[in-house]
């Protein structure tokens, strides 16, 4: 018994759970008629969708020990992309399939100029970060898009009843699925363990004979990928293409991840960890909604719980590498 | 192990406890005698943003309400400014929480169709202000009649021309709704004034200051400054500024009548200088009021109009310093808000 609770425990997400639950008991506490009830669970995990979409690309990469901040800006030159293909008249899927493309080369793109270049990732998505967000502002002609969603919509919005054995809409099953195989990925593949042993020690990882370029390449993409596919489900939300969407989003990413026991200095993280960082911070902001507290308060609140919680993560985990040392 | 568990959980709960004292304190617009009242109205405002005079002036208009008809409001817009996807969120969030009823001011007229009507089907109505909303789910929209609004500038302009004369127009940007009721609003008047004479209406200023200075310069200079403009008429603020400042630069000010849109404390100064004639102002005090009070006669079973005018008014160096004018130019916030 005692061993499993210490097994348990040494799960990295194991943090984020707790402080999750505390989290979600303590508003629901406070407002049980209306934040317990089974519509607002249903509604926090839509909310969440897209920061867990781009939370598990930014988990893989910020194992292999990178970082990107450019997200934010793919995610809105994505539903700019989708929008124009809509009004070009393509059919919804295709119009998604270019913006997820779009956003697969920007990935991409990042990737071959932190591998090629050998600048550090931090300032190679700062530029890019500022390119992507030029682009899709020009795309844009400077002004939101307005498409016909084309169904495109339904992903993100209410199931209706007849869909009801759903239980939450197809863009939470879509987050889910999607992180379901990055971490099997993570686990169960060579792609896998390569990040993960450049992100401990890139130096040792490359004498041992790990593609390091190829892998940093395929991880910018693959987060590409992902951003691509959460900015279909802005879009969806949307419904329309917006320039100047997800400002700062890429700053929430990193937080949901850092809190979901990532590291900037790579080598740590898991994709259930930064699902519930990412779910953590929806549950604030919708509580602090419920309860009424203002902008300025939730915004401090929100930094302290971050600050809080992965000096919490960290404390709970010095006595166990400590005493993995003797 | 499990200590260090039960003091991780224990902490977060006094983090959070922090905030759970915070709603009655600032939370809840309406004072104590709203929340007095047991069965008492709650309704949502979300403005497009929470910094700017405008959604303030916005916000002591719906304490003004709630207090005036005991109910309560919850004043609550994206976190930041003009964030479409939190004002969408916002909206959800409203929802799930079942307010009584919801005041918006949608930063988009298509993006927020579908929240709208989504909060329709979950039986809460929404009141919009301020900028118009596509579809046919909300209540009744309360906002500035753009048309009437412009018309008033026209009217003054022919007034300050003495019949007489030619007149440009800087319009605001294409594709900008509100603006471009103004302007029609301002050509439509002057149409029925013979003497009075448009050289310019095709110009746009953009969406910035320094855009519009650009535009209003080459476009003073084409038209052949002062000698053959009489007068100069522009849809919004930053038009209006850029138009002050062109003027200025050209040493026309003073010379060319100027009517313009909007107030900040830029062109009030131009105002006091004679720089400009005349300024149509909006009353957003007024529409966040008539926005929470719509929403109360809506859920107290009267019947409201779909479409209310909060009204436009045209402020020159003559009544700007009267009490009703400065109560428009600058609200008494602090009454209000306690700020």
């Amino acid at each position: 018994m005692r061993a499993f609770i210490e097994r348990l425990l040494s799960r990295p997400w194991f943090g984020p759970l707790g402080a999750l639950l505390a989290v979600y008991l303590l508003f629901a506490g406070l407002r049980p008629d209306t934040f317990a009830h089974a519509g607002n669970l249903e509604m926090m995990a839509r909310q969440t969708v897209v920061v867990a979409i781009c939370a598990v690309g930014m988990t893989l990469i910020m194992i292999k020990g990178g970082i990107d901040l450019s997200v934010g800006s793919v995610v809105a030159l994505t539903t700019v992309v989708v929008a124009r293909g809509l009004q070009a008249g393509l059919s919804p899927w295709t119009a998604a399939a270019l913006g997820v493309a779009a956003a697969a080369s920007c990935g991409a793109l990042n990737g071959i100029l932190v591998a090629g270049l050998r600048i550090t990732p931090f300032i190679v998505t700062l530029g890019t970060m500022s390119i992507m967000r030029g682009v899709a502002k020009g795309l844009a002609g400077e002004q939101k898009i307005d498409a016909n969603a084309a169904g495109l919509d339904e992903w993100m919005a209410i199931l209706p009843p007849e869909y009801g054995f759903l239980v939450v809409s197809p863009g939470v099953w879509l987050a889910l699925g999607l992180s379901a195989l990055a971490a099997g990925a993570l686990v169960y593949t060579r792609y896998g363990r390569h990040i993960v042993a450049i992100g401990s020690n890139e130096r040792a990882a490359r004498l041992c004979g790990v593609p390091v370029a190829r892998v940093t390449v395929m991880t910018y993409a693959l987060a590409g990928v992902l951003a691509g596919m959460a900015g279909v489900m802005e879009f969806g939300t949307l419904t329309v293409g917006d320039p100047t969407d997800s400002l700062g989003l890429e700053l929430e990413v990193i937080a949901a991840v850092v809190i979901g026991g990532g590291s900037l200095s790579g080598g740590q993280g898991s994709i259930a960890g930064s699902l519930l960082g990412a779910l953590l911070m929806t549950v604030i902001k919708t509580g602090c909604t419920h309860v009424g507290v203002p902008n300025w308060v939730q915004e401090i609140l929100t930094g302290v719980i971050i600050v809080v919680a992965v000096a919490l993560d960290r404390w709970r985990q010095q006595p166990r590498q400590s005493s993995s040392a003797h | 192990m499990l200590c260090r568990v039960v003091g991780l959980a224990c902490f977060f709960l006094s983090v959070l406890g922090a905030c759970s004292k915070e709603p009655t304190k600032a939370g809840l617009a309406g004072d104590g005698s709203a929340a007095a009242e047991t069965k008492a109205l709650r309704i949502a405002v979300i403005p497009k943003g929470t910094t700017h005079e405008f959604w303030k002036a916005v916000h002591a208009g719906a304490v003004k309400a709630s207090r005036e008809l005991k109910v309560a409001v919850t004043y609550k817009g994206p976190l930041k400014e003009d964030d479409l996807k939190q004002q969408i969120d916002l909206v959800q969030n409203f929802t799930a929480q079942k307010v009584d009823g919801i005041v918006l001011a949608p930063l988009n007229d298509k993006a927020l169709r579908g929240p709208v009507k989504g909060a329709k089907r979950s039986g809460i109505p929404v009141v919009v202000i301020d900028s118009a909303l596509q579809g046919e789910d909300h209540q009744s929209f309360v906002a500035t009649d753009n048309r009437k609004a412009g018309a008033l500038a026209g009217e003054r302009m022919a007034k300050l021309l003495g019949e007489k004369g030619g007149i440009i127009v800087l319009r605001y940007q294409e594709g900008s709704a509100s603006t471009a009721n103004r302007e029609k609003g301002f050509i439509d008047a002057i149409g029925k004034h013979e003497g009075v004479e448009i050289l310019s209406s095709n110009r746009y200023g953009g969406a910035t200051t320094e855009s519009a200075f650009k535009a209003a310069e080459s476009l003073l200079a084409a038209q052949g400054g002062p000698d053959k403009v009489a007068g100069v008429f522009c849809p919004n603020e930053s038009t209006t500024f850029g138009m002050l400042l062109a003027l200025r630069k050209t040493g026309a000010a003073g010379k060319i009548k100027f009517v313009g849109f909007d107030a900040s404390q830029k062109l009030i100064d131009g105002l006091k200088q004679k720089h400009i004639d005349a300024l149509v102002v909006q009353d957003p005090f007024n529409m966040g009021y008539l926005g929470v009070k719509t929403m109360v006669q809506h859920l107290r079973g009267q019947s409201v109009k779909k479409l209310i005018d909060t009204g436009a008014k045209l402020v020159d160096p003559t009544n700007m310093d009267s009490p009703a004018m400065k109560q428009l130019l600058a609200p008494d916030l602090k009454r209000w808000l306690g700020e």
